[in-house]
């Protein structure tokens, strides 16, 4: 029993995290028409300059400015595709989209390849390695704080899309430029900012996988997969979705390998997905996708 | 390609193809004649995706999977069950057809980049199982000691080999593209209502595209196994899968010859872009980056603007 709640917890942890990616993934493609494929990319670079920025500004300032730092350069990271990728690809095809963002997820990953070599990053959890007794179960502490984490920036992503004039805006640029930019709406601008939230997104997930995976630059990919997967599963488009599909993702991984194969966990995620596509298309909460696209 | 057909530029076709299949191991050797080996190879299964993706328009992120049921098709066969490969060969190719008959029937029901992502995750799918089933496919170890083909001992007998295979892979593109059925490809393509209106079986002519892509898949690897003699999962990954299509629209989407030249544009980049060091694949993808935006239609699409600028 103690040994299928921890797991349970991991496996709430890690799917908090692919929900975390699989909303960037759905940020971006909901507002700006993009299917990124160089989502993993970004969650990697997140880790990578969180590791390096912790480590440099340990000694000044600690923490909360090393958080901060690599935030901000997730923003430049997520203002550069922008300028680099979005606005040169807008409107294009579904397969140049597709080819496209996969071409940039290689410069990332290469660039992140000669920065930081192939070695994994270390991090250490602002919450240290510590566990906690939860009725009687030893949980890991960093896996405690993930989950709550994943669940405070749900809330404020849905607020921020909800319930205030940006999230307005957001939204009704995705619902009809057109009527939008009637509306007044600077849609460069707009645009700008929410590719920093998705880079922002994705950042924060590698950060947080970090203490407890070793994140190594050539993951991206990995990481991708299951938050596509988590996408497809939750429903496209629904943030609900995206946090229950990357929780059952995380659940098929984390149970699956303990109890019936660890080898072929991956494979468990995608069966999940591909019977999705075929008997759910809509996915748990989501519109019908099949015929769009 | 469609010119190719009328017969007016044929004699120009026929010189071509005589040139680029006979010379090329006469003035080359070592590594570039391997290379060129391997890019004639890939070039069959880039075929199979004019197919899938340049006249049908399914966004096919999986064709280095059937290369891989071809691959370890042939390489099973021949080594665990003794099989000569003439007769291995042609199972491997079915082999990969039923499946992509089999995982069409329930996917080809998506469209555009929900398409992409499960055949993405296909992909991985193989991968993992040829990873794991150890005793069939020798796992991450891979399977060696593949036979070569018969009578063909040498990298220059086997690009003449392989140059006649991909012509008759050509050659047979070209009648399709022409006939009734590859004409309902590129209307299900171009407006899938207008053609169902028109009464082409819409989703029968999509999966049989993507059958006949996997066969062509399923033929590369087919010849693959027995060239380098030793299959890896490695080889059949998504990364690969990106790779065959990339050449697919260096070389221009929907054109045959274009299928080709990008298969072996691709083939070489690494040995060209060899002076940038570490940074080879930033370089590449900054490339793939500019060709989709700079020329969209490919390398045939850019060489027929500047041939005939008025008439695009």
């Amino acid at each position: 029993m103690g040994e299928l709640a921890q797991l349970v917890v991991n496996a709430l942890a890690v799917g908090g995290i692919y929900a975390l990616i699989a909303m960037s993934f759905e940020l971006a493609y909901e507002s700006t028409g993009v299917v990124n494929f160089a989502t993993g990319q970004l969650a990697v670079m997140g880790a990578m300059i969180g590791a390096s920025a912790l480590a440099l500004l340990r000694l000044h300032g600690g923490l909360p400015v090393g958080y901060l730092a690599t935030a901000a350069a997730m923003a430049v990271v997520g203002l550069a595709f922008f300028a680099a990728v979005f606005r040169p690809l807008r409107g294009a095809p579904p397969v140049t989209i597709v080819i496209g963002t996969i071409a940039i997820g290689m410069v990332i990953q290469n660039v992140a390849q000669l920065v930081w070599g192939p070695l994994p990053v270390a991090m250490r959890s602002p919450v240290g390695s510590g566990t906690i007794h939860l009725a009687g179960v030893a949980l890991p502490l960093h896996a405690v704080f993930v989950i709550a984490v994943t669940v405070a920036l749900v809330g404020v992503v849905h607020a921020l899309l909800h319930a205030t004039p940006l999230g307005v805006q957001m939204r009704a640029l995705a619902q009809d430029a057109e009527t939008a930019l009637l509306m007044g709406i600077r849609p460069l601008r707009l645009y700008g900012m929410i590719w920093v939230l998705v880079a922002l997104l994705a950042g924060i997930a590698g950060v947080l996988l970090a203490p407890m995976w070793f994140i190594d630059v050539t993951m991206g990919d990995t990481l991708a997969l299951k938050a596509f997967a988590a996408a497809i599963i939750g429903g496209f488009g629904s943030i609900p979705g995206a946090v229950c599909g990357g929780v059952l993702v995380g659940l098929a991984e984390i149970l699956g390998a303990a109890y019936v194969s660890s080898d072929y966990k991956d494979a468990f995620v995608f069966a999940l997905m591909i019977a999705f596509l075929v008997l759910r298309p809509q996915g748990l909460f989501g519109e019908r996708i099949g015929a769009r696209g | 390609m469609s010119r190719l057909a009328t017969g007016r530029t044929a004699p120009a076709v026929a010189a071509a193809v005589l040139l680029l299949g006979v010379l090329p191991p006469l003035l080359l050797s070592g590594y570039a004649l391997r290379l060129l080996d391997l890019a004639l190879i890939a070039a069959v299964a880039v075929v199979g995706l004019v197919f899938a993706f340049g006249y049908a328009g399914l966004v096919h992120l999986g064709q280095a999977g059937f290369v891989g049921i071809g691959a370890y098709g042939v390489a099973v066969l021949t080594t665990r069950a003794q099989w000569p490969v003439w007769t291995a060969a042609p199972v491997a190719m079915l082999l990969a057809g039923g499946v992509a008959l089999l995982i069409g029937a329930p996917l080809l029901r998506l469209r555009g980049h929900y398409l992409a992502l499960a055949t993405v995750g296909f992909n991985e799918t193989l991968v993992v199982i040829a990873k794991n089933w150890t005793a069939l496919t020798g796992g991450d170890d891979g399977l060696g000691g593949v036979p070569g083909i018969g009578g063909i001992g040498s990298d220059r007998a086997f690009y003449w080999f392989a140059a006649a295979v991909l012509l008759g892979v050509l050659l047979l593109g070209a009648a399709l593209r022409g006939s009734r059925f590859g004409r309902a490809m590129i209307a299900v393509r171009d407006d899938e209502l207008a053609a169902a209106a028109a009464g082409v079986p819409v989703f029968r002519v999509r999966l049989l595209a993507f059958v006949l892509a996997a066969v062509l898949g399923g033929l590369s690897g087919a010849l693959y196994a027995p060239y380098a003699s030793f299959v890896v999962p490695g080889d059949f990954d998504v990364v690969h899968s990106i790779t065959l299509l990339v050449m697919l629209i260096v070389g221009g989407e929907a054109s045959l010859p274009g299928a080709v030249a990008g298969a072996v544009i691709v083939s070489f980049a690494p040995e060209w872009l060899r002076f940038v060091g570490a940074a080879y694949l930033s370089v590449f993808g900054v490339l793939v980056l500019l060709v989709l935006v700079l020329m969209p239609q490919g390398l045939v699409g850019a060489l027929a603007r500047l041939r005939r600028p008025r008439h695009v």
